[in-house]
């Protein structure tokens, strides 16, 4: 199969889950599958990053697996925990026990040698509390690793990524090294509120995620609330799209978008006006300023929009 | 690895896009899995692999178009006055449209068309007179390489490069071009003045002799007929020579874009600040930001301190499992120590005006690393102007200190009881201040015994001036009286000074 025939496989795939997108992003599907390299996805909040992770999983029909990242997360909840409540509960259980495998043994010496043969049991996989990243590399049949929001982990921990990005492997000391038992597709998203490491940038492939053209966004919102009417649509989304050239503090994302066109099909709205634009324009613009500083501009961005789908 | 490739990612690397060995394997990788037969495809994947940030993107873009153009054999206007504007009348377009779609398989990329066959994004235009010719086959390279057998890549004999030039064969002519730049290696071009040289070499291998040989032949006949052959085959010469030209400037370009620049960049950054001209202005600007950027990588980790005093006990159970819960190794509660604040006290009158411009343009541009920093202007009185950076771009802000704090004699009395009154409780052991200023205090009192003060209760004070140590204490300059109370007093006339002191200050930062 040619590349670009997978590719649009890709998006048709998507298309069936209500992802909508274009082909950069299936490009990037494509080739994350093909030379098993993670992707770094970044771009402004609310464009769907974290949502790409979830199509391809529902794509591929795999399990997806995500780690939610925040300042502090670390080793221990990322990798792998021991269970050590478990194992403080069997030590005082089996401390009877300790009589009996004690027996016949004399001296310290004899004692010890014979508390060798047992002490890797509590380091057992049995006490092993898997997150995330061993989650993944445990899967069977593959998973989507979705690692969100990187840019807000520590430094630290981005360089502790590493290996698993770049072998799909990872070490812990009482176990060894523990390899993928099938290479997983790993998502890493940001929003860019710190720069990301030049190693890990080198490991992963880039897609950067603009806010959509009014084209894909129509379709979007078609896929996604098929309620609304053509007309209405347009114009909704061709005064989002006006919105976005204002200079506001936040823009309104794709998934306000959507939210809005399902207000408007809860009101029962037909047409746009100046008067609905107002009331509804809370769903779109999350901040007091914003909405304050747009509300100069409803009525030539709705008009603009009224022209737009006529 | 393909040559192409290898070309294309120097290009890139030119263009200021960070490429590294291992990315250019998976670029390698890429290309083999994706070939070269889909344009747009294989832009998307190369752009994602190569290009890491939002502005390589846009880098990548604009090298990736400007690499894979193979634009230079549009037929002369003259040309196009014959079958060329009947098609216009016709429908070039459709001709066109077909031309461009057929490799890309119906596919409608806005790029279609295949990098890899030179003359592919011309065949539209080179199909109007090539059509009326051959009988009106869509331009595409391979197909013209079959029409006129001689002219292989191979073979650019005299003979066949006249009769490329007079069938209007832009693919064969594109290809002849792209095997002659490639002998003369023209990817080694480095310099503007090595175009004529470029220019002539790559004529001469195309076979710019026998064109010649042809003029001459013709124009010795004498006849009117023969002249006027003559002449035609002159203006195919020169039009042959200004396309070979456009293409060596478009390559010296590619490889070159940024050598320019990085020289400037290198003199900008050692001049006196005071001697910038204000068309380098901006070039000093994103200068600044590039530091700036360099500086943060560097010192983006943050150090940890741990205090004892605190127990962690939840990692302390953690980690005295393997001791049967016995507790003993504790751990200690760690915190992380946040940033130094810095107070940045800056004479904005008259001379010194500039160097506090970029002093203060570093400082907020460190933003990511520096995230406390206020700043104080002063000529006579003294102000925050923390507020008003942090609302308004940098640029802006500059410009309204200057005219609110600006102009008016430099009282450095005046000023540091000024400062003393608004933020002196504020300088803790965390602070460090930074003066900036020539330290002529215009005969006044320079009151250094408030400066001795800020000293006891901050961290470190650093003294910036834009004169040469030997024209300190001349004059009513009285930095005699300040050193002392400084934990550093140093020139800081260049942008690399500038750079010194703030690495200096991020690496001893605690």
């Amino acid at each position: 199969m040619k590349p670009e025939d997978e590719i649009q496989a890709v998006r048709e795939g998507f298309a069936k889950g209500g992802y909508i997108c274009d082909k950069q992003i299936a490009t990037s599907i494509f080739l994350s599958r093909k030379l098993g390299k993670p992707i770094l996805v970044e771009g402004p909040p609310g464009v769907g990053k974290t949502e790409l992770a979830k199509a391809t999983a529902e794509y591929l029909g795999q399990e997806l697996i995500r780690l939610q990242c925040y300042e502090g997360v670390d080793e221990a909840k990322a990798l792998y925990e021991w269970k050590y409540g478990k194992q403080l509960l069997y030590t005082q259980v089996l401390k009877e026990k300790l009589g009996d495998l004690m027996e016949g043994t004399v001296g310290l010496k004899q004692s010890m040698d014979r508390l060798h043969e047992f002490d890797d049991t509590f380091f057992s996989t049995e006490f092993l509390e898997p997150r995330p990243l061993l989650k993944a590399l445990w899967s069977e049949k593959g998973a989507v690793l979705l690692i969100d929001e990187i840019d807000k982990s520590d430094d630290e921990f981005e360089a502790f990524l590493l290996e698993l990005l770049s072998d799909y492997q990872i070490s812990v000391p009482e176990l060894g090294t523990i390899k993928a038992k099938s290479t997983p597709i790993v998502f890493l998203t940001s929003n860019n509120s710190r720069e990301i490491g030049d190693a890990l940038k080198r490991r992963c492939l880039h897609l950067y995620i603009p806010f959509p053209d009014s084209k894909l966004e129509n379709d979007i919102i078609k896929a996604r609330v098929p309620d609304v009417e053509e007309g209405l649509r347009k114009q909704l989304v061709a005064f989002v799209q006006g919105l976005r050239t204002l200079e506001l503090k936040k823009h309104p994302s794709v998934s306000e978008t959507i939210d809005w066109a399902r207000t408007l099909v809860l009101l029962h709205a037909e047409t746009l006006d100046a008067e609905l634009v107002r009331d509804t324009l809370n769903v779109l613009l999350k901040f007091q300023d914003d909405i304050e500083n747009v509300d100069g501009e409803i009525n030539a961005l709705t008009s603009q929009a009224q022209k737009a789908s006529a | 690895m393909s040559e192409v490739l290898t070309e294309f990612i120097r290009a890139l690397r030119a263009a200021d896009v960070r490429v590294s060995i291992s990315e250019s394997i998976d670029a390698g990788r890429t290309v083999e899995l994706v070939g070269f037969d889909n344009r747009q495809v294989l832009k998307h994947s190369l752009g994602q692999v190569l290009a890491k940030t939002e502005e390589e993107k846009f880098s990548f873009d604009e090298t990736f178009d400007k690499f894979f153009a193979f634009d230079q054999f549009k037929p002369p206007p003259k040309r196009e006055d014959g079958p060329g504007q009947a098609k216009d009348g016709e429908g070039e377009g459709e001709e066109s449209e077909s031309g461009q779609d057929a490799p890309s398989d119906g596919e409608g990329g806005e790029e279609g068309g295949a990098p890899s066959m030179p003359g592919q994004s011309s065949g539209g235009d080179g199909g109007a007179p090539q059509g009326a010719q051959s009988g009106g086959k869509p331009g595409g390279g391979p197909v013209n390489e079959g029409d006129v057998p001689h002219a292989g890549p191979n073979a650019p004999g005299g003979q066949n490069l006249l009769e490329m030039l007079e069938a209007g064969d832009a693919a064969a002519l594109q290809m002849a071009l792209a095997e002659a730049a490639r002998r003369t290696q023209l990817n080694r071009i480095r310099l503007f003045t090595q175009r004529g040289m470029y220019v002539r070499r790559i004529l001469e291998e195309m076979g710019l002799e026998t064109l010649d040989q042809a003029i001459e032949v013709a124009e010795r006949q004498g006849t009117e007929a023969g002249d006027a052959r003559g002449q035609e085959i002159r203006e195919m010469r020169d039009g042959l020579r200004a396309q070979v030209r456009d293409y060596v400037e478009q390559q010296l370009e590619l490889y070159t874009a940024n050598a320019g620049k990085r020289l400037r960049e290198e003199v900008l950054s050692q001049v006196r600040l005071s001697n910038v001209d204000h068309r380098d202005a901006k070039v000093i600007r994103q200068l600044v930001k590039k530091m700036a950027k360099k500086l943060i990588a560097l010192n983006s980790r943050r150090k940890k301190r741990t205090l004892r005093g605190q127990l962690d006990v939840r990692k302390t159970i953690r980690k005295n499992i393997e001791y049967d819960g016995l507790l003993f190794d504790i751990v200690w509660k760690s915190e992380k120590v946040d940033r130094p604040k810095v107070m940045a006290i800056c004479d904005v009158s008259g001379s010194v005006a500039q160097y506090t411009r970029f002093l203060l343009m570093f400082l907020y541009s460190l933003s990511e690393v520096l995230p406390q920093v206020r700043a104080f202007a002063f000529s006579g009185r003294l102000g925050e102007v923390t507020d008003l950076f942090e609302k308004e771009g940098i640029e802006k802000a500059i410009a309204e200190t200057m005219h609110v704090h600006g102009g008016g004699a430099t009282d450095y009395g005046m000023a540091l009881e000024d400062f003393a009154d608004l933020a002196l409780d504020d300088v803790d052991h965390h602070t460090t201040v930074i003066m900036l200023g020539d330290g002529r205090s215009n005969n006044a009192n320079p009151r250094a015994d408030i400066l001795d003060k800020i000293h006891d209760r901050a961290r470190r004070v650093i003294w910036l001036n834009p004169e040469p140590k030997s024209l300190w204490n001349t004059g009513d300059s009285v930095m005699r009286s300040f050193t002392p109370h400084c934990d550093r007093a140093q020139t800081c006339a260049s942008l690399k000074d500038l750079e010194r002191v703030v690495s200096e200050l991020l690496r001893t930062a605690v």
